[in-house]
């Protein structure tokens, strides 16, 4: 996208000011530019915040672990130091300014050090492994779960006040309102050991393991068996949402002119639905299809626990337990960064789509 | 930690003492019924809270019972009283019971608008019902604190058992009754969630009316917290920090729910208060010169008040939700009895794969479930109510 240029009000160029000022200017205020200065700030603002959580504040971890260093390996508070230094992979003794500047700079190279429970291991290699697991099950499920509340959301303001309109929206609101984690256990309890439908303890992990690991149809076959679950509570629980919400957006839709003038013209009911009452519905979801990954994603750590799946949320779990820090910090700023990634991209999906927040937010800077 | 609420005999007496001004002032103006339920609800409030929910009632009581017996003098429209026959200069005891009689009948309102709203009923009642069984069901049902393994079934390999006439919902791994720790489990939990949503609407409702207000550089800096903690994934960073921080305080927990919830509201209240702020009532009010404070409370809070009743039931809603899961997932070491832990310990002591044990399980969870369900409802039935463009769609 490049700067879009302003037809009523033509940048007024005194013969003073220097062409780079304008530029400067036209740059500052571009949507795209915002947008992602805006998603930037963001990443290091988290950085930042972790660097300090880690290191600064009282009772910190590096303290905690040197406490327990010194008491379990009976060695001086010196040694002691340096080891649970090299662990956390920097020097505690360095100046506050110059470790920070240090671990930005370690940050920017993709270096997120070693694992503090299973020593030798790099933090970036726990996360490769672990990371498609979630984008995998959590992107499957969100896609299923927004087709379905899209497609549903939209025929019941159509039809409004008829049945499915009625069952819809009882069984939405419903899985709208509990919270997700009670969907797994459900599905655990009830499914599972009451119903017999699947073995739970089967089930466990992200693939069954007597499988070869290979682009084999039953390799793969066993990755959506397992996956299964989890994608079903992920659309279960997401999928309320999108139907109250497409349905309200759908309504306010079709009260617009517009649409009016479309059916005055005598357009068939299949053209005005997909071609001007969905679309137009369908902007406000954008968004919130980035925000709910962010959600979704947050989610992924009960989800992925209850059903043992091999994701990041699960390990970021066990890295908080464990009290590996290392470990932790990575795979939070690894879920940070992908939630914020995502809603840059959303942001700018919606300025493509309308044009109307483009130019809006010129206006307003 | 201190707040918990157990009805007590001292609050009993407190209800019952309190109960007599809004009865006696109906008695006064022979409003039976308004009098008696206006009794009932000040006793039931006292005998929870004793003072802190006794004299907030005691308030509402009189000011319905005024409503009902006030006949607005001041106001030609109405009393159809000749313009030259209205004494505009009130005392200061008229000037109180005008004041308590639009309180009464903004009260009398909310409720019609509440019972004639299916759903948001429903959920009201629900979330009534679970809140007067975690405050008076201790009375009825003692809780069960020491394991019970007497009551370990002839023949049976462990202690988890179905419902029976005599345990209605099972017993747990320590043969004690599920029911007791479901009655006695809610409180700590609901309190949490209550104080950890109000402080957060708090801190949003200044933040956001400071920005809205305010403007410039202080606009910038909240909008700028309120972006950064929206966009940084939730659940992880509630994880992250309870895991960092191993709070064990259920005050401090509420802090840091409040800590988390408050940038949603902010945004919302920020953006009510500058479109309000250009609306005509609102010029038309500083063209009169009413003053800053009038404007505030007169033309823009009352505006607001749903929209913030709305997100308080949504930030409470929140702060539970989290609450759950850190207990569920094992990161905060609060105290039995408490639902989420009843979920933690079940899984904990293998009742997820024990077909026997589900009932143990399913109780805390359904309990859990249905609550937030009527927070849900409640609260979408209040937008409803208060926004006009909703009641015919949704």
């Amino acid at each position: 996208m490049t700067a879009t240029v302003q037809p009523q009000q033509p940048v007024a160029q005194p013969s003073e000011s220097p062409n780079w000022r304008v530029w400067l200017r036209k740059f500052r205020k571009n949507y795209t530019v915002r947008v992602v200065a805006q998603g930037l700030l963001t990443i290091w603002a988290v950085t930042t915040f972790t660097f300090f959580i880690i290191r600064l504040m009282p009772g910190n971890p590096l303290d905690i672990k040197i406490d327990q260093l010194q008491r379990q390996q009976g060695i001086g508070y010196q040694e002691a130091r340096a080891r649970a230094a090299s662990l956390f992979g920097f020097n505690p003794d360095k100046p506050a300014g110059e470790q920070y500047v240090e671990y930005i700079g370690k940050m920017l190279h993709g270096d997120l050090g070693l694992s503090i429970t299973s020593p030798g291991v790099k933090v970036t290699d726990e996360i490769i492994q672990f990371l498609p697991w979630t984008l995998f099950s959590v992107g499957l499920g969100l896609l299923v779960s927004f087709i379905l509340g899209v497609g549903l959301g939209l025929l019941m303001a159509y039809w409004r006040g008829g049945i499915l309109d009625n069952v819809v929206t009882i069984i939405s609101s419903i899985l709208y309102g509990i919270p997700d984690f009670v969907i797994p256990l459900l599905l655990i309890i009830i499914v599972g050991i009451q119903w017999g439908w699947f073995s739970p303890g089967a089930m466990r992990g992200g693939v069954d393991p007597s499988i070869p690991v290979g682009l084999t149809f039953e390799y793969i076959g066993s990755i959506f068996k397992f996956a299964l679950l989890p994608v079903v509570t992920y659309v279960l629980s997401s999928v309320g949402g999108w139907v109250l919400t497409m349905k309200s957006s759908t309504l306010s839709t079709l009260g617009e002119d517009y649409i009016n003038v479309a059916k005055a013209r005598g357009l068939s009911e299949r053209r005005i639905l997909t071609g001007y009452v969905g679309r137009n519905a369908l902007l406000p979801l954008v968004t919130r299809l980035a925000i709910s990954i962010g959600f979704v994603v947050g989610g992924s750590v009960i989800v992925e626990e209850l059903f043992q799946y091999p994701g990041i949320g699960r390990n970021l779990l066990r890295a908080i337990n464990a009290r590996d820090y290392t470990t932790m910090q990575g795979m939070f700023l690894v879920i940070t960064i992908a939630v914020v990634v995502s809603n840059v991209l959303a942001d700018l999906l919606f300025g493509v789509l309308d044009p109307r927040v483009r130019l809006g937010g010129e206006e307003e800077a | 930690m201190g707040f918990s609420t157990v009805a007590t005999p001292t609050g009993l007496i407190i209800g019952l003492i309190i109960g007599l001004i809004p009865l006696g002032i109906a008695i006064y103006y022979r409003k039976w019924w308004a009098g008696i339920l206006g009794y009932i609800a000040c006793v039931l409030s006292g005998f929870a809270c004793g003072f802190i929910g006794g004299i907030p009632m005691m308030i509402m009581a009189t000011a319905v019972v005024f409503s009902y017996a006030y006949i607005n003098r001041q106001d030609p429209f109405t009393s159809l009283a000749k313009l030259e026959e209205v004494n505009f200069k009130e005392t200061n005891r008229e000037f109180l019971v005008r004041q308590l009689a639009t309180f009464g009948d903004s009260i009398r309102a909310t409720g019609r608008m509440l019972i004639r709203n299916k759903s948001g009923f429903i959920g009201f009642v629900g979330v009534m019902f679970f809140i007067i069984v975690s405050v008076f069901g201790p009375l009825v049902v003692p809780y069960e604190g020491q394991p019970q393994f007497s009551r370990r079934q002839p023949g049976a390999t462990s202690l988890f058992q179905g419902p029976s006439p005599q345990f209605p919902l099972g017993l747990d791994w320590q043969g004690r009754s599920v029911l007791s720790h479901i009655v006695n489990g809610g409180q700590t939990l609901i309190i949490t969630s209550v104080v950890a949503g109000l402080l957060a609407t708090v801190i949003a409702v200044l933040f956001g009316s400071l920005a809205g207000l305010l403007g410039g550089i202080i606009d910038q800096i909240l909008s700028a917290i309120s972006n950064f903690i929206l966009t940084i994934p939730q659940t992880p960073l509630l994880l992250v920090l309870a895991g960092l921080l191993s709070l064990n305080n259920n005050f401090l927990l509420a802090v840091l729910f409040a800590l988390l919830n408050w940038p949603a509201l902010m945004r919302a209240i920020r953006a009510q208060v500058l479109s309000l702020r250009e609306r005509d009532y609102v010029e038309a009010a500083r063209a009169l010169d009413l003053g800053t404070w009038h404007i505030i409370s007169r033309e823009v809070f009352p505006n607001m008040i749903s929209y913030i009743a709305v997100n308080l039931i949504f930030s409470i809603r929140a702060a539970m939700y989290n609450l759950v899961l850190l207990v569920i997932l094992g990161l905060v070491p609060l105290k039995e009895p408490d639902w989420g832990i009843m979920i933690y310990m079940g899984r904990q002591q293998g009742a997820l794969f024990n077909p026997s044990a589900s009932a143990m399980l399913m109780a805390p969870i359904i309990a859990i479930a249905l609550f937030q369900l009527c927070l849900v409802l409640f609260s979408r039935s209040l937008e409803e109510i208060f926004n006009p463009r909703l009641r015919s769609g949704v």
